[in-house]
C-alpha cells in the first residue's frame, strides 16, 4: 500500500501526460498553440508526451509491484523515475507554455514599460528552467518522490556536452581551442594569483584563499569542491566561498547576456566571454543559451571554453596542493590530485567529435555535402533579432523589387520564422518538403539578385536571409537528432541543477571571501570583456 | 524546579549566553543534569550547489572532508565550553545530524528532559570582515520548533 502511495505522483504525471498527448493528437489544442506560436511543435508535443507518459506509468507500476533492488535498472531508471518525469514535465511546460506566455506578456507590457522584459532579462526556456528549479527547491522543496531523479541532472548535463562533441569540425576545434587556451590560461592563472595575492594582502588564512582562488579562477563551485580537501579548508571557509560564488554566478547569468547584446557581441565573442568570465560552468551554458537559444553557435563556443577551464582544474589543484603542502608538509600523490580529478566525460566528448569528424554519422549520400531539412524545428528558425530586421524591411517595402515568387518566399519566412512548407500541408510530407525546398531556392535567388545589384537590400536583411538558408542545410540526420536530444538534455540538466541552488547555500556568503570574491570576479569579467572584443574578431562556425 | 536540561549550542554569541545561564544554574544545583547538544544541519550535504563537473569520487571526498572538518570543529567547540565553564565536565555532550528543530525535540524526548535552553536571536554578522564565524550557518524557525516541543523552552537573554 505504501509503495502505491509513493508512486502516486509519478502515476498521476504519467496519466496527465498521456491525456495531454491524446488531446493534442485530436487537434483540440491547435488554436491555443497557434495563439502561443507553438503550433509547429505539435507533432513533437504529441510524441514526447505519449512516450514519457507511457514510460512513467509502466515504471511506476513496476515500482509498486516489486521491492527496489540494487540492479542497474533500479539505480539508474526505476528509483530516479519520479524525479526524471517531474523535470521533463517542467521542461515541456516551460518550452511550450511558460516561454511563449512570457513573450506575449512582455509584448503586451512593452507600450507601458518601453522595453520587452523578455529580451532585457533573456527569459527564454533555459533561464526560466533554472529559475523554476530554484523557486521550487526554495519554496515547497524538492518533493520526496523526486529526490533521486533530481540527482541525475549532473549526469544528463554531461551527456549533453558529450553529444555537443558531434557538432564541431577539426578547423573549429583547432581555432576555438587555441583562443580558449590563451584566454582561459591567462584569466584562470591570473585570477588564482590575484586571489592569493589579495589573501596575503588582507592577511587571510591560506586554506581560505586557496579554496576561494580555485573557485573564482577555474570553474566555481566545482573547483571549490575539488580543492577544499586538498587545502584542508574549514567548514565556514567553504560555506562563505560557495555562497559567494553561487550569488555572483546567478547575477552574472542574467547580466552577461544583456551586456553582450547591448555591446553588439557576436555569438563567438559572447561564447568566449561567458566561457571566461562566468564562474560556474552550468551558468556558462545557461548564459550561452540565454544569449542565443535558437541555434547553438554560442553554446558551442562557450562549451569549448568551459572544457578548457575544466582541463585546467587538475593543474590548478596540483599548483595549490604544492603551494599549501609547502607550509604544512602535506604530500599528495599525482594520482589523487590529477588522475582522480580528470573529468572523464571529456573523453566522451572527444569520442563523439572524432566519430563525427570521420563521417560515422553521415550516410554516403551526404557525407561530403549537406542535406536539406525544411521540417519544423526550433533550430531552423532565424533569431528574434533577424526576424525583427526582416519584418521591419517587409513593412518598409524593401522587397518591392523582388519577383512574386521570391516575395512569397520572403513573406512566408517572416510569418513562419524559418524556411518550411505550408503548415496546413504538414501531414503530406512530400508536398510540405517540396514547397519548403522551392522557397529555399527562391531565397537563394534573392541573395543572388542582391549580389548582382538587381535589388537593393541592407546587409542585415541579406544576413538574415543567408542565415535562414544556412539553418535548413543540415550536416547529417544523426547529428541533427543528437543535437535535438542535446538541447533537451541541457534543459533537463539546468532545471535539475537549479533545484540544487538553495537559499541556505547562497546565504552562507559573507566575510572576507565576499570582498575578495567580488574584487576578483568583477576584475575578471571586465578585463575578459575587453580582451575578447579585441582578440576575437572573426571565427566562422558551421 | 528543573532536573534535566538540554542545552542547545552552536557556539554563536546567543548560544554562549545560554551556556553561561545554564552552567551558572548547574553550579548552584549540583544535582542538575545537563546535556549539551550540537546539531549538524542535514542541509550541509546540499551545499555543493550546481556543481556538475566533478566525478562522484571527488564529490564523496569533498563531503567526507566537510563531515570530518565539522566533527573536528565541534570537538574544539566542546573543549572551549569545558575550558570556559569547568562545571561543564559533569555535563554530557551529544552531537546529532538532521533537521535542527526535529533533532532538538527528538533528543529532548529521548533523554526525558524537562527544559530545553537555546540562545536568543542575534543579528547576523556574516557580512562582517572583522570576525569570521566558525562552522556552518544554521537557522531554525520558531514555527518549526514550537509545534514539536515535548517540554518547556527557555530562551536565554
Amino acid at each position: 500500500m505504501s509503495q502505491i502511495k509513493e508512486q502516486m505522483p509519478t502515476l498521476i504525471m504519467g496519466g496527465s501526460l498521456l491525456m495531454y498527448g491524446l488531446i493534442a493528437k485530436s487537434g483540440a489544442l491547435l488554436p491555443m498553440a497557434k495563439y502561443l506560436q507553438t503550433h509547429k511543435t505539435m507533432d513533437l508535443q504529441v510524441t514526447m508526451t505519449l512516450i514519457v507518459g507511457i514510460i512513467a506509468i509502466v515504471g511506476a507500476l513496476i515500482n509498486t509491484t516489486r521491492k527496489s533492488g540494487t540492479t542497474n535498472i533500479d539505480t539508474f531508471i526505476l528509483r530516479p523515475l519520479g524525479g526524471i518525469v517531474l523535470i521533463l514535465v517542467m521542461a515541456m511546460a516551460i518550452r511550450w507554455y511558460a516561454e511563449p506566455l512570457m513573450k506575449l506578456i512582455s509584448k503586451g507590457l512593452q507600450p507601458a514599460l518601453g522595453f520587452k522584459i523578455y529580451k532585457v532579462l533573456n527569459l527564454n526556456y533555459v533561464v526560466l528552467g533554472i529559475l523554476a528549479g530554484v523557486v521550487l527547491t526554495n519554496t515547497w522543496g524538492i518533493p520526496k518522490f523526486a529526490g533521486e531523479g533530481v540527482k541525475c541532472a549532473r549526469f544528463v548535463l554531461k551527456m549533453g556536452v558529450i553529444m555537443l562533441g558531434a557538432r564541431y569540425s577539426f578547423a573549429e576545434l583547432a581555432k576555438l581551442g587555441a583562443y580558449s587556451v590563451i584566454l582561459v590560461g591567462f584569466f584562470v592563472l591570473g585570477t588564482v594569483f590575484l586571489v592569493l595575492w589579495l589573501g596575503n594582502l588582507f592577511k587571510q588564512p591560506k586554506s581560505m584563499t586557496g579554496v576561494l582562488s580555485a573557485g573564482m579562477g577555474v570553474c566555481g563551485v566545482s573547483a571549490t569542491v575539488a580543492v577544499a580537501p586538498v587545502v584542508k579548508a574549514k567548514s565556514a571557509e567553504m560555506a562563505y566561498t560557495i555562497g559567494t560564488i553561487l550569488s555572483f554566478g546567478i547575477i552574472c547569468m542574467f547580466v552577461f547576456p544583456t551586456i553582450g547584446k547591448l555591446a553588439g557581441m557576436s555569438p563567438v565573442q559572447f561564447g568566449a566571454w561567458a566561457g571566461t568570465g562566468i564562474l560556474n560552468s552550468a551558468q556558462v551554458a545557461a548564459a550561452a543559451l540565454a544569449f542565443n537559444a535558437v541555434d547553438i553557435e554560442t553554446l558551442k563556443v562557450a562549451e569549448i571554453f568551459n572544457i578548457t577551464r575544466v582541463l585546467f582544474l587538475p593543474i590548478i589543484v596540483l599548483v595549490l596542493a604544492t603551494w599549501f603542502g609547502k607550509e604544512t608538509g602535506q604530500k599528495l600523490s599525482f594520482k589523487s590530485v590529477v588522475i582522480d580529478k580528470f573529468p572523464v566525460f571529456i573523453i566522451g566528448f572527444l569520442i563523439l567529435f572524432f566519430m563525427s569528424s570521420v563521417g560515422l554519422f553521415s550516410p554516403p549520400s551526404h557525407y561530403k555535402g549537406k542535406y536539406i531539412d525544411v521540417s519544423y524545428n526550433d533550430r531552423s528558425q532565424v533569431t528574434p533579432e533577424e526576424w525583427e530586421t526582416l519584418n521591419v524591411a517587409m513593412e518598409a517595402g524593401e522587397f518591392s523589387g523582388l519577383t512574386p515568387t521570391q516575395l512569397e518566399a520572403v513573406t512566408n519566412l517572416v510569418s513562419q520564422h524559418q524556411i518550411a512548407g505550408n503548415f496546413d500541408d504538414r501531414n503530406d510530407k512530400k508536398l510540405f518538403d517540396k514547397t519548403g525546398r522551392a522557397r529555399m531556392t527562391q531565397l537563394q535567388g534573392v541573395l543572388a539578385a542582391a549580389k548582382a545589384k538587381q535589388v537593393q537590400l541592407s546587409a542585415d536583411v541579406k544576413g538574415a536571409i543567408k542565415h535562414a538558408v544556412k539553418q535548413v542545410k543540415k550536416k547529417s540526420k544523426t547529428v541533427v537528432t543528437l543535437t535535438d536530444f542535446m538541447i533537451w538534455f541541457f534543459a533537463f540538466g539546468l532545471i535539475g541543477l537549479g533545484m540544487q541552488i538553495t537559499k541556505k547555500a547562497i546565504t552562507q556568503a559573507g566575510g572576507w571571501p565576499i570582498v575578495m570574491g567580488v574584487i576578483a570576479g568583477v576584475t575578471k569579467a571586465t578585463l575578459s570583456f575587453f580582451v575578447v572584443l579585441w582578440l576575437i574578431k572573426d571565427v566562422v562556425l558551421n | 524546579m528543573f532536573n534535566n536540561v538540554l542545552l542547545c549550542t552552536q557556539g554563536t554569541d546567543g548560544a554562549k549566553k545560554a551556556e553561561v545561564f545554564v552552567f551558572e544554574k548547574m553550579e548552584a544545583a549540583p544535582k542538575l543534569k545537563v546535556t549539551v547538544l550540537t546539531v549538524l544541519d542535514e542541509d550541509w550535504r546540499e551545499m555543493t550547489g550546481d556543481d556538475w563537473l566533478n566525478s562522484s569520487k571527488t564529490h564523496t571526498t569533498f563531503l567526507d572532508h566537510v563531515e570530518n572538518q565539522m566533527n573536528e570543529e565541534i570537538t574544539e567547540e566542546w573543549q572551549r565550553i569545558k575550558t570556559s565553564h569547568p562545571v561543564a565536565e559533569r555535563a554530557t555532550f551529544l552531537q546529532r545530524t538532521g533537521n535542527i528543530a526535529e533533532a532538538i525535540t527528538k533528543t529532548a524526548k529521548e533523554l526525558g528532559c524537562d527544559l530545553i535552553v537555546i540562545g536568543a536571536w542575534q543579528k547576523s554578522k556574516r557580512f562582517s570582515i572583522h570576525s569570521t564565524r566558525v562552522g556552518l550557518r544554521g537557522t531554525m524557525k520558531n514555527k518549526d520548533l514550537h509545534p514539536l516541543l515535548p517540554c518547556p523552552l527557555l530562551i536565554a537573554p
